[in-house]
């Protein structure tokens, strides 16, 4: 099934006088984790709320071609409407707190109360949420409170508990330690076993190489490439994009050694080791 | 580009979040000028900058919330000196629309008749709930002296209130025009509802 | 984290009251001696305002904004007692000074009408978390988006101020004088309070975003996580405050 279908969309933000988003068209089925890769500036977080509908809606601006997300027309939605489909993980875990709840437990609830959810369905998908994303000891505590990793966390269980069908996480461990950064991931991974369609912009190249299914690269605003990470990481040109593939593939690229009977590099750990250690022995 | 109504009651999010941003501010202000201790309140900055960036309705909301929160907070008073605020932002968004903040003279212009309108509001109120005096040593000194001499309340309680409001917000005028000059327009243009969706198809 | 707020958490009947008869009890204390401008009237209502105080175990928190407001009205009770016009009777004489009793007795009104009207706030503000304020009058058709932009203030300042002080200690660590005369102290502040504005505005967009993500801009009616706090004796409080204003109303018409 086929739950996000982007047809030549072009994004321009107001003031501007350059696409942000040029001739992007792509296509993602279900449960499939999907990660945006580029260099700053190539687009990655338009496009992320280009899914969500805070492009255009948030900030106006110029639009063209069509997003569907989960069968909706962004462009033709509200943003309340499009998050019932898709929801959005932003950077900061800090701002995306609202600030007017006291607790983890009343925080998740923010959103389910503006969609107007009754009281017993909400705590369901709140005890759902917390216990999915590992918050569920956190309950009581002020959001405010809590590290970079357990907050995002929070953000993460605050949008799951509005159960989307997808959700677009727009690096969501960039400004978290090591430790935030690998709960995080760890969260994502769970999701996504669980057949939420996951999107991600990441610069973390290990991440993405280990956790995606497909990856989509990004330049200037357009499409370069949409493929598994093992095709996207061997291609020569990643350079010019301002991209830099995982440890693993630079080592093996060095030395020569594909993975068997492919014409790709290894892109993770675990293929390393299989690759390499097929060449020793 | 065709600008807005400023009393438009459509906000955009941002401009909403932007109100208890704006406190936020109001209540730094106040800190910095205690902690400076420079003799002036200095603590509107937010509600000013909140009507220059989005509006007289947002100024004027940003300044009622404020005093709803001070009275919650610090001082049950300032409930009733929401009027004042609100005034405040009123007239610096309306200012702000007339074109008066586009450069230094026109700013501290503007920045004496916030001080003014201040003033009128404030006046009836200090003389309905204290019988005329504002509580700063300096202005009841002068109270006292009018009073004395020329038997009017009235007149006591206006050259009161205006010998401290005056100063303190042309120089908060002041001070936030140097502030919202200095911002980059990516963060100066996110409050205006005035954007408008273009096709590229 | 900090809290800003004046609530105290006490077990009380007061604190079960919800936060709506409270309300009312404020516009009685309001216009209860408005309507009947008379001190004995003006003191029975600050009474009761300390009392319920004392009932509810707080008037120890209150006493502090008690004292912020006596000293204002210490220079009431001077100012009005040697300078009101009208002052025709002496009533003391201190040195060169002279008191009259006019201008004593009004400072007595303007002192027992602030106490009157602070009292009834003070019950409002030290017994109702924030929240449960802004909630009921959500409940009551307050637009939630005004609700959000209330209660977030009490979250942001301390947010705010905790940024303020990072700020503070690394510009001093610049070189940036904050001590001095007047010209220095005043050349600082817009190096203080530029940086703590131009991040919280930046903010204000991302959380703006995050808002909306969230049914911020949702149609239709929002539920509540939290049950509504009623009391029995709600409705009761309620019209029987406003009947009091009502007879008191037609006391001033007769007499």
């Amino acid at each position: 099934m086929t739950k996000i279908i982007a047809d030549n969309l072009k994004y321009k933000y107001p003031l501007s006088d350059k696409l942000a988003l040029d001739n992007i068209s792509f296509k993602v089925e279900k449960g499939e984790f999907i990660g945006i890769i580029g260099a700053n500036k190539a687009g990655k977080s338009t496009l992320c709320q280009a899914l969500t509908g805070l492009v255009p809606h948030f900030y106006k601006g110029a639009y063209g071609g069509k997003v569907f997300v989960d069968g909706l027309e962004v462009k033709e939605h509200s943003i309340a409407e499009i998050s019932l489909k898709a929801g959005i993980v932003f950077q900061n875990p800090f701002t995306q707190m609202t600030g007017s709840k006291m607790t983890v437990y009343e925080e998740i609830a923010f959103g389910l109360e503006n969609l107007g959810i009754a009281r017993e369905e909400m705590q369901k998908q709140i005890d759902h949420a917390m216990e999915l994303m590992d918050i569920a000891s956190l309950k009581e505590r002020n959001p405010f409170d809590l590290s970079g990793g357990q907050m995002q966390r929070l953000a993460i269980a605050s949008i799951i508990a509005m159960n989307p069908e997808i959700i677009v996480l727009d690096e969501p461990t960039s400004q978290l330690d090591p430790e935030g950064s690998e709960e995080v991931f760890l969260a994502v991974q769970l999701l996504s076993r669980q057949g939420v369609t996951v999107i991600m912009a990441e610069h973390k190249m290990e991440k993405v190489a280990k956790y995606c299914d497909r990856i989509l690269l990004l330049y200037n605003g357009e499409i370069i490439d949409f493929d598994t990470p093992g095709k996207i990481f061997s291609r020569d040109d990643l350079k010019q994009y301002g991209v830099v593939p995982p440890i693993f593939t630079s080592v093996c690229r060095e030395l020569g050694v594909k993975k068997s009977g492919t014409d790709e590099y290894p892109v993770t750990l675990e293929e390393a080791r299989a690759a390499l250690g097929r060449k020793v022995k | 580009m065709q600008k807005q109504s400023m009393w438009s009651l459509k906000f955009s999010t941002a401009a909403l979040v932007l109100i208890p941003t704006a406190v936020g501010i109001n209540y730094i202000g106040k800190l910095f000028a205690g902690l400076l201790k420079l003799p002036l309140w200095l603590d509107s900055i937010g509600t000013v900058l909140a009507s220059i960036l989005a509006g007289p309705i947002i100024g004027a909301l940003a300044g009622a919330v404020n005093n709803v929160i001070y009275g919650l907070t610090v001082d049950p008073i300032s409930f009733v000196y929401g009027i004042t605020s609100v005034a405040i932002g009123l007239a610096v968004g309306i200012l702000c629309y007339k074109g008066w903040l586009s450069s230094w003279s026109k700013a501290a212009l503007a920045g004496l008749i916030v001080g003014l309108v201040a003033t009128i509001v404030s006046t009836p109120i200090n003389i309905g709930f204290w019988g005329g005096q504002t509580g700063n040593v300096w202005g009841d000194a002068l109270y006292a002296i009018v009073l004395a001499k020329t038997d009017s309340v009235w007149l006591a309680s206006f050259l009161d209130e205006i010998v401290v409001d005056v100063p303190d917000k042309l120089l908060v005028v002041l001070i936030s025009f140097a502030i919202y000059r200095g911002l980059p327009g990516s963060v100066s243009q996110m409050y205006n509802n005035s954007n408008k969706f273009e096709s590229l198809d | 984290m900090k809290q800003i707020s004046l609530y105290a958490d006490r077990n009380s009947f007061v604190h079960d009251l919800d936060p709506i008869s409270k309300l009312y009890y404020i516009l009685f204390s309001i216009l209860v001696p408005v309507i009947l401008p008379s001190i004995s009237v003006t003191l029975i209502c600050s009474f009761l305002s300390i009392i319920l105080l004392l009932l509810a175990k707080v008037f120890k928190k209150a006493l502090p904004v008690f004292l912020l407001v006596f000293i204002v009205l210490i220079t009431v009770v001077i100012i009005q007692g040697l300078f009101r016009p009208g002052n025709e009777t002496i009533f003391l004489k201190i040195g060169p000074a002279v008191f009259y009793k006019e201008g004593l007795l009004y400072a007595l009104k303007v002192t027992l009408r602030v106490t009157d009207i602070v009292g009834a706030f003070l019950i409002l503000v030290l017994t109702t978390k924030p929240s449960d304020l802004v909630e009921s009058l959500v409940r009551r058709g307050l637009s939630p988006r005004i609700g959000y932009v209330v209660i977030s203030v009490f979250q942001i300042i301390p947010e705010m101020t905790s940024t303020m002080s990072t700020i503070m200690d690394a510009q001093r660590a610049r070189g940036l004088e904050t001590e001095g005369n007047l010209i220095t102290r005043i050349k600082a502040f817009i190096p203080l309070l530029g940086p703590v504005v131009l991040g919280s505005l930046v903010n204000t967009k991302e959380r703006a975003m995050a808002l909306e993500v969230r049914g911020f801009n949702a149609q239709g009616n929002k539920t509540f996580l939290n049950e509504e706090k009623t009391s029995v004796l709600s409705k009761p409080i309620q019209l029987g405050l406003l009947l009091i204003v009502v007879m008191a109303f037609v006391w001033r018409l007769l007499t």
